[in-house]
């Protein structure tokens, strides 16, 4: 519990310091982003706007100027993305629309993904894991960006299918979270086999067989427990980041999410979005490897995380 | 097995449950009929040129920053402001201004006062309708108040303070009482503007956002959250804003309280954001999801080569933004790419013209619009249409006119220059290969492809023993910083815009002090020995005095243009082309056109045709326009 | 011979003649078992039974190899030469696959055949030096992360930071100050790539390190080092050489991103990313899908190698499965 705690201590300090990095060097950026008709603008107007964004002042005092702000709750308001309106309005239901696409297509892909690659393991050389394997490659081969379109415009052909996204629309749901699933199903399969294979080649198992158990019960309760160990501390990040949603989906869809948004907040140089995003996907990484490592833990007791073992 | 099968249909049955459940349906009223039926079509439809359901569906890309149309001059924000708010005057669909929210104007003798009579009864309404006041005299004190109020941010303050008595001043906060500027309402239907100086192309100003009128208690409610969202702003013009969610989309809907409304004939605006509008643009218009979709020049030889598509495309009307290669005459870079060297060659008369004659311009302007490239090459830094005097384009006014028919493209003469510029180079101390430094920026596949086009075409035609072209691709991130305004290039694709009808706005670039290619460095003289740039200003100089005589005015700027031309200062290129090609249901000549502004953007007049324009349709369009815009314009100056 | 006489005793009726001492040598004793089991050659006596992953395997060497000897072959082209028709005085734009243009030309005539070569050529190089770079570095610094526990909290907060810094802004930054170019962009994933590495050796490393082998390592006194390389790393080949292998896939898929968002190879320098996505554009139109068709059959090739290689390899590598 100890170590919990002083691990959340440190993980403030780190998260301050990502987000002044991450301030100082958006401040490293050339003045003519901030702009949208640079060439036209007089030397004036420039200084004007430059200065009511707090940018000419030294660095030491923005800083203090941003920290104050969160002090208050403030994120802030865009500057250049959608100018005066606050972060959280633009945020709110844009996280909302990624996390909901997010989750239900991890849930898909976790039990799709691990029920093939278990099976896979179960059948190694036979039909199963051949069609796994000619799956997952499969899925690999052709960059997403090209079968997410293919897909996008052959099968809404095919099926009947809206072409977008529409919120009303149940039926223009499928095919965004075909498209996110097919890549991750492939990536669990793929993992959950090959711990799997090595733990089936272990000594206990053979036991186990030789013992009597069946099948069913080897894979699912004693291999699939210590397969899973190294995947699940990914677990968590990967639930927290499904707000940060897939641009080549959103891009395409027209899902109104966080996708891409950081990259557009970026490249529009909007520093106070650049900001807030920062800040968010930073907790949610930090948090998410803490909660991987307790999640590991859970799974494998031999696993101490304070005490000292075999390690230095 | 089993239970991992069974978990995973339960998903399923919940995860359609979910999304069923939360169908919040917008108030949009869900167009039931895509336009391009072509069955006979009821009265009002002309015979079945046009749709019967006067929708307009688009999908766009890039999404508007906000709605505060008195802050923002980028494109795309004032292309929705446009159809919201009213300017004083509009150009009609042959560029002529016409009356708006101003029935009638004068001005004074010494041209310093501009006295506005403003129609009555035209009402501010809210975005659901309702009416909230009168839209008066008083509207355009306010907006112009809040432009040049410096905290405000306003990025066309410089317009109005370009004109505007003390309005400068003002700005910089030198006075800060607002009455002493030229800008009064002497009552709640006359407005009266004060000039600095005589400014003939003042009534274009008028068009463009920095001149129209905001309701100023509705301003001063709202404060900084003015314009973002649809809520928080007021209409008086030909569309209201029913809907907008940002990077989803937007629904405009006609005004029915707007003042003009029987003009307007296209119902609703239907607008669909995606970011990748233009890989699905296409498939969406056959599917006749949209009445307009922008064709990339790389999806064209699709459309072109299908016979059942080849009708659906035809070129968009030309813009007014033009693009010229300029020569720099402050050269600022590398050691490695030889500056010093580089300001010998381009001070060479003969080296600037061999290289102007060994532009193949149709080659390169093939990698954007490979069907029809010559479309929108111009010989000119004004485009066409752009301006006229008693009837007369200004590229058909004084030494401009010649160089309509020529073809800068000459191998001879390319050699011929070549062979006289190394004999002047070399006695000059200049050293051959004469490197030249091509920047270009990396957001653009169009422009690399370009770039690349362009240096093989020189460097083959006129040998790698006279010039070296690099070509130095730049990140989009401080481009123009980094590029042209720098100085940090040889040669450079260059581009300008036009800030109101007359042509010395396309002298602005080549000013003293400018930033675009630094001609005043030049040590070029002419044949009496004249610097060329000071003959070059004298001319313009005394254009920009000429503000009574406005054909002679034109033609001094003509003339001086031709100037800049004839001695390859740039080698003029092309002017913008709208999007492209599209597959449109839109008559591009049946909207207001402007030379400038955001005229085009607007519906007034339009309608929905009912099948999409093909490129035959599009000319003959086209030649019917111009005729017709030559007879008005004549009519309009007599 | 068969006796019908009852033998009572062993040594009856066996004749003496029969028997010779054996030849007693004494060095013979001072001879330890041993086998000659090599991990390596087991592993890859496993591999080759696999024919899939052989024939795989040969073909990626053959593609790495015909990069690398293409420009060197008679009547190659330049990858950016533009080529003119001489009777239009135009660029040869979009030609399909002929005599002429094997693979065709692209919408400004260069030669689509030799810059898919040389796209190739730049994308395996990124990839290699990206992948070995993250291989060397990720491992190392994993392995440490994973064991000694001191360096844990300094290395987590190290990971958190530097994998929380937007990338994107790191490669803005470093195409605005360094020209966007090969070296900016191998440095660029490098900066990011080892951490994710790093992550999956430092989660597999704890699961192991407090087994009761390395308690008693340690209690031996085996110095870190030589418990991190021969207790540790060994248990993981199989799991490291699947990752390692995916490397370059990888490597090649975040190229393609990059120049998706904009930011990758100027279009000048051809690469799988720009061709990608300049052919992603043709999609659609049949005459004009070679130009998707020809770069996404490479990278397909490229990927679906190194996965199965990777697979069939980490399967080999286990002991267990050895002869």
């Amino acid at each position: 519990m100890k170590y919990y705690a002083i691990r959340l201590l440190r993980s403030f300090l780190t998260l301050i310091i990502v987000v002044t990095i991450v301030f100082l060097l958006m401040r490293l950026m050339p003045i003519e982003g901030y702009f949208t008709n640079y060439d036209k603008l007089d030397e004036v107007q420039i200084e004007a706007k430059l200065e009511n964004l707090g940018l000419l002042n030294p660095w030491y005092i923005q800083l203090k100027d941003f920290y104050g702000s969160l002090m208050k709750r403030d994120l802030g308001q865009s500057i250049t993305y959608r100018p005066k309106v606050d972060i959280t309005k633009i945020l709110g239901d844009k996280l909302i629309t990624s996390l909901r696409f997010g989750l239900v297509s991890l849930t898909i892909s976790l039990v799709m993904g691990l029920s093939l690659g278990i099976l896979m393991a179960r059948y190694k050389g036979k039909f199963w894991d051949k069609f796994g394997t000619c799956y997952i490659v499969g899925a690999n081969a052709i960059p997403a960006v090209i079968f997410y379109l293919l897909i996008q415009v052959y099968l809404t052909d095919l099926f009947k299918l809206p072409l977008l996204y529409d919120r009303t629309d149940a039926k223009s749901w499928i095919l965004p979270i075909l498209c996110l699933s097919l890549v991750n199903i492939a990536y669990y399969a793929m993992w959950i086999r090959r711990y799997m294979v090595d733990e089936l080649n272990k000594d206990y198992v053979r036991l186990a067989k030789a013992k009597g158990l069946k099948n069913k019960d080897i894979m699912l309760k004693h291999v699939m427990r210590n397969a899973f160990v190294p995947m699940a501390q990914y677990l968590p990040a990967s639930i927290l980041y499904t707000v940060s949603g897939s641009i080549y989906v959103e891009s395409l869809f027209s899902i109104p999410g966080t996708g891409g948004l950081l990259v557009t907040a970026i490249q529009r140089q909007d520093n106070t979005l650049v900001q807030a995003l920062v800040l968010l996907y930073s907790s949610i990484g930090i948090v998410g490897l803490m909660l991987g490592d307790i999640l590991m833990a859970a799974f494998d007791p031999r696993i101490r995380l304070s005490h000292e073992g075999g390690s230095r | 097995m089993k239970k991992l099968l069974s978990l995973l249909l339960v998903l399923v049955m919940i995860l359609t449950a979910c999304s069923d459940g939360e169908t919040q349906a917008p108030q949009t009223p869900e167009t039931p009929e895509t336009p391009g039926s072509a069955e006979e079509q009821p009265e009002g439809t002309d015979g079945g040129k046009y749709a019967e359901e006067q929708v307009y569906k688009y999908t766009y890309a890039e999404e508007i920053t906000t709605l505060n149309y008195l802050i923002n001059t980028t494109w795309v924000d004032m292309s929705v402001a446009a159809n919201l708010i009213d300017a004083l005057a509009q150009y009609d669909k042959y560029g002529i201004l016409q009356p708006a929210l101003a029935e009638s104007w004068k001005v004074s003798e010494d041209g310093l006062e501009w006295t506005f009579n403003l129609r009555k009864g035209v009402m501010w309404v809210d975005y659901e309708g309702n009416e909230i006041a009168e839209t008066t005299a008083h509207d355009f004190v306010s907006s112009a108040k809040y432009i040049l109020t410096k905290a405000n941010e306003s990025e066309s303050a410089n317009l109005v303070y370009s004109v505007i008595k003390n309005a400068e001043e003002y700005f910089n906060e030198e006075i800060t009482d607002f009455s002493q500027v030229g800008v009064r309402a002497e009552d709640d239907y006359t407005l009266v503007y004060t000039l600095k100086k005589p400014v003939p192309y003042f009534e274009s100003m008028l068009t463009y956002v920095s001149f129209f009128p905001v309701y100023g208690p509705f301003l001063e409610e709202m404060g900084d959250q003015f314009g973002t969202a649809n809520s928080t702003l007021l209409y008086n013009g030909a569309y209201l804003l029913t809907e907008f969610e940002p990077q989803m989309q937007r629904l405009l809907t006609k005004n029915e309280a707007y003042w003009d409304k029987d003009n307007i004939f296209v119902k609703e605006l239907n607008y669909k954001y995606n970011k990748e509008a233009s890989a699905l643009g296409g498939e969406l218009f056959k599917r006749g999801e949209v009445s307009h979709a922008i064709i990339p020049p790389a999806n064209l030889d699709e459309w072109m080569t299908n016979p059942e598509l080849k009708d659906k495309v035809s070129p968009d009307r030309l813009g007014t933004y033009t693009f010229f290669y300029a020569f720099n005459f402050k050269p600022n870079f590398d050691a490695e790419y030889e500056p010093d060297n580089w300001k010998i060659a381009v001070n060479n008369s003969n080296f600037r013209k061999s290289i102007m004659s060994s532009f193949n311009r149709v080659a390169s302007m093939a990698t954007e619009d490979p069907y029809n490239p010559e479309f929108r090459i111009i010989n000119t830094i004004t485009p066409p249409n752009f301006a006229s005097q008693d009837g007369l384009d200004f590229t058909d006014t004084g030494n401009l006119a010649k160089l309509n028919d020529v073809n800068f493209f000459n191998e001879d003469e390319a050699k011929a220059y070549k062979e006289k510029a190394v004999e002047e180079l070399t006695a000059a101390g200049a050293t051959f290969p004469v490197k030249i430094l091509m920047p270009y920026n990396t957001n653009s596949s169009y422009w690399a492809n370009e770039a690349q086009v362009v240096k093989q075409q020189l460097e083959t035609l006129l040998g790698t023993d006279y010039i070296q072209i690099t070509l130095l691709p730049h990140a989009p991130t401080g481009f123009l910083d980094g590029t042209r305004r720098a100085g940090n290039y040889s040669l450079m694709k260059v581009n300008w815009g036009p800030d109101y009808a007359d042509p010395q706005t396309y002298t602005d670039p080549f000013e003293r002090d400018g930033n675009y290619n630094f001609p005043e460095y030049t040590t070029d003289v002419n044949a009496d020995g004249k610097n060329l740039y000071d003959v070059y200003e004298a001319m313009i100089n005394e254009a920009k005095a000429e503000v009574i005589d406005l054909s002679k005015r034109y033609q001094l700027f003509a003339d001086a243009e031709a100037m800049l031309i004839d001695n390859a200062f740039v080698v003029p290129y092309n002017v913008s082309g709208g999007d492209g090609y599209v597959a449109s249901m839109v008559l591009p000549f049946e909207r207001p056109y402007a030379p400038f502004g955001i005229a085009t953007m607007t519906w007034k007049g339009a309608k929905i045709l009912a099948d999409p324009i093909s490129m035959e349709e599009f000319e003959a369009a086209q030649e019917e326009w111009q005729a017709e815009r030559n007879e008005a314009l004549k009519e309009a100056s007599n | 011979m068969t006796s019908k006489k009852i033998i009572s005793k062993m040594s009856d009726n066996i004749d003496p003649s029969l028997f010779e001492f054996a030849d007693c040598d004494e060095s013979k004793s001072e001879l330890i078992g041993y086998s000659n089991y090599s991990f390596w050659r087991s592993t890859i006596q496993v591999f080759i039974k696999n024919k899939a992953a052989v024939a795989l395997l040969i073909l990626i060497a053959c593609v790495v190899l015909f990069t690398l000897i293409q420009p060197y072959l008679p009547n190659q082209k330049s990858p950016t030469q533009i080529y003119i028709n001489p009777e239009t005085n135009m660029q040869y734009r979009n030609v399909q696959p002929n005599e002429e243009f094997w693979f065709g030309s692209n919408s400004i005539g260069q030669d689509l055949w030799a810059r898919i070569w040389s796209g190739t050529r730049t994308s395996l190089l990124i990839g290699v030096a990206v992948g070995l770079f993250e291989a060397v570095v990720g491992i190392t610094v994993g392995a440490l992360w994973g064991y000694v526990r001191k360096l844990d909290a300094i290395i987590t907060e190290i990971y958190n930071v530097w994998d929380n810094i937007p990338s994107t802004v790191v490669l803005i930054i470093l195409t605005y100050i360094m020209k966007p170019s090969i070296p900016t962009i191998i440095f660029a994933m490098c900066m990011t790539g080892w951490l994710q590495m790093a992550r999956f050796v430092r989660n597999l490393i704890i699961i192991i390190r407090d087994r009761e082998y390395n308690l008693a390592s340690r209690c031996l006194g085996t110095p870190t080092s030589r418990i991190i390389t021969k207790n540790l790393l060994p248990y993981l080949v199989s799991v490291i050489m699947l990752r390692m292998a995916l490397a370059i896939p990888l490597a090649i898929g975040s190229e393609v991103f990059l120049s998706y968002i904009g930011m990758g190879l100027p279009v000048d320098i051809p690469s799988l990313g720009n061709l990608i996505n300049e052919g992603r554009a043709l999609m659609m139109d049949p005459n004009q899908r070679y130009q998707l068709f020809f770069p996404a059959a490479v990278i397909s090739v490229v990927t679906i190698s190194f996965y199965v290689i990777g697979n069939v390899f980490a399967d080999s590598a286990d002991p267990r499965n050895h002869v």
